[in-house]
């Protein structure tokens, strides 16, 4: 389980966020959601230890991840930033044994037990077939599964995600999450994925974290976090809530017809 | 295993080619008392070993350096690092008459000046955040030019000892250098080590150092790190045998097609590549040209200003279809 307390963190004098305090329970998707600049980013990269954190804390099984090293935070919790960029020449299969990069001794490469969770990943994601094609030429969906899978290689209990389905197309983007949840659901990972999309997160999200400033306006479960009311204060958007064969919808209004 | 066996054979080529070249060396030699043992001894094997550690040194300092900076122009060439040296030792010979002990130490101060001056510039002109690391390089240029203009400048001071580095000076392999090799290679070898056990974690960076970060690697310490083998491997082959321009920004963009981008791996094959290339161009250098005998680095200069066309054309003049497509 991963506890916030209280975290606040700045990029140089901007507060970016404050006082945000949440639980995220082992097997679920949580979904942070917010208009730009809210501070969505800022709270994986404050959880990441990558800012300054100037108040509170963020623990991780009982430890306090401020006290943990790099590698040992990294054992813990992985984290896919939202622009990866592979450098040219470096295949799938490599990739992926980077992901498991924090249990190698200095000198040592990857264990047997390593190697099996490395085809474990690639065949949760569908890949196993591309494990020595170049990741820059696999397609947009298939190469952010190919992150995911290094992220799963990593074997970390918690995975940040900061919009894992951005640019893809909308076939891709239902693909993609339904592996995420899948992570959730059948390998009791629990995942923190900002998404911009109201209804994809309506669609696949456990619990929503809802952001405006820097601080918490509305969490808990789909349904008593993304209303009309709520996404007219976070968004400035005046929109339709509704039900749909059991499925939120958010419908924004449209000025001009 | 394709690819190593590769490696491997490009080795075995440039292994053969040393025997060959050798007994055609000696058979052709200006030596005039035909001393071919003594030749092959004493001025052909030294001129191999020097032509391996620069190369192999070169050539993983770019390589490394392309990966960190994320821009395929970054070199010790290009980012400073060969200047500085080139010109702290001649300072140090003009200025304070170091002897060729010292002159090793003067190179790592160099590299580091060097290095240290293309970053501060950077810096200054506040680029450094640009992705493409562009900055940086242009920086490089500036401060290279810089220090070579100086260099020039304490070379034409003293026109009795101008001879004794002109050569050095544009880079060449020289059976000469021998006495330098000898007293710096481990300095060289220690670099090259390092940045192999550093190989890991170094790709990982390749990736973005958020991403590296949260994989489990110490992002700041493995730069510093890195970036110092980067220095003292640059700085050694130019106390060596000078400034060989080029090997470390063109043999990276050799290897990487076929050893692949994981460093754990192209850095062998850059390592095993750098030193062939710089045993050709000594091959060329010494017999194409027949009678006359030009320098490696002119050579190398000559090779690399093509292929140094060629790369920014692939990666900046054809940047924009590359985005598109």
């Amino acid at each position: 389980m991963l506890v916030v307390e209280d975290l606040a963190a700045s990029y140089g004098k901007d507060m970016v966020l404050q006082q945000f305090s949440a639980q995220f329970r082992q097997g679920q998707l949580t979904a942070l959601v917010g208009a730009n600049g809210c501070g969505k980013s800022t709270l994986l990269k404050a959880i990441m230890g990558f800012l300054p954190v100037t108040r509170g804390m963020v623990r991780i099984g009982g430890r306090e991840a401020s006290t943990l090293g790099r590698r040992a935070l990294a054992r813990r919790i992985a984290y896919l930033p939202q622009a990866n960029h592979c450098p040219d020449y470096l295949t799938l299969g490599e990739l992926v044994r980077l992901g498991g990069y924090a249990r190698y001794s200095l000198l040592g490469g990857p264990s047997e037990k390593d190697r099996r969770l490395f085809y474990e990943a690639l065949e949760t994601v569908g890949l196993v077939d591309m494990v020595h094609r170049p990741v820059n030429s696999l397609s947009g969906g298939q190469r952010q599964r190919a992150w995911i899978a290094m992220v799963l290689a990593q074997n970390a209990e918690v995975v940040l995600m900061d919009e894992p389905v951005n640019h893809l197309d909308i076939k891709y983007q239902y693909a993609v999450l339904e592996l995420v949840r899948s992570l959730t659901l059948n390998h009791g990972k629990t995942v923190i994925a900002v998404l911009h999309d109201l209804n994809l997160a309506a669609a696949f999200a456990d619990e929503v974290v809802m952001l405006r400033g820097g601080r918490v306006v509305a969490a808990g479960s789909v349904a008593e976090t993304i209303t009309a009311s709520t996404v007219a204060h976070v968004f400035d958007l005046r929109a339709d809530v509704f039900r749909r064969d059991g499925r939120l919808v958010c419908l924004p209004h449209v000025a001009v017809q | 295993m394709v690819l190593c066996a590769a490696l491997l054979a490009e080795f075995c080529l440039g292994a053969t080619t040393i025997p060959v070249s050798v007994v055609a060396d000696a058979l052709l030699s200006f030596d005039p008392d035909n001393y071919d043992h003594y030749v092959v001894l004493y001025q052909r094997l030294p001129r191999v070993l020097i032509a391996l550690h620069a190369g192999a040194l070169m050539a993983c300092g770019g390589l490394v350096l392309q990966g960190l900076t994320r821009n395929p122009l970054a070199s010790p060439t290009t980012m400073g690092i060969n200047a500085g040296a080139m010109l702290f030792v001649l300072a140090g010979a003009y200025f304070l008459n170091l002897g060729i002990d010292g002159r090793g130490a003067a190179a790592l101060l160099g590299g580091m000046f060097g290095f240290a001056t293309c970053l501060g510039v950077a810096r200054l002109a506040g680029l450094v955040q640009d992705q493409g690391g562009l900055a940086l390089i242009l920086s490089g240029a500036l401060t290279s030019m810089l220090l070579f203009g100086i260099a020039n400048a304490i070379l034409l001071t003293d026109p009795t000892r101008r001879t004794d580095f002109l050569g050095w000076v544009s880079g060449n392999i020289n059976h000469v250098y021998a006495d330098q090799l000898f007293r710096i290679w481990w300095i060289g070898l220690a670099a090259l080590a390092l940045l192999c056990v550093l190989a890991r974690p170094l790709t990982l960076i390749m990736l973005g150092t958020d991403k590296a970060a949260s994989a489990g690697v110490n992002v700041r310490w493995v730069r510093c790190l890195a970036l110092l083998a980067v220095v003292l491997a640059a700085s050694s082959s130019v106390a060596v045998c000078g400034p060989l321009g080029f090997v470390g920004l063109v043999v990276p963009h050799i290897v990487r097609p076929f050893a692949g981008a994981d460093l754990t791996r192209s850095l062998p094959g850059a390592a095993l590549v750098g030193a062939t290339a710089c045993l050709l161009a000594d091959l060329i250098a010494r017999h194409a040209f027949l009678p006359a005998v030009v320098h490696t680095g002119l050579v190398l200069d000559l090779v690399g200003g093509v292929v140094f066309a060629l790369i920014v054309r692939r990666y900046y003049l054809t940047a924009g279809r590359r985005a598109s497509g």
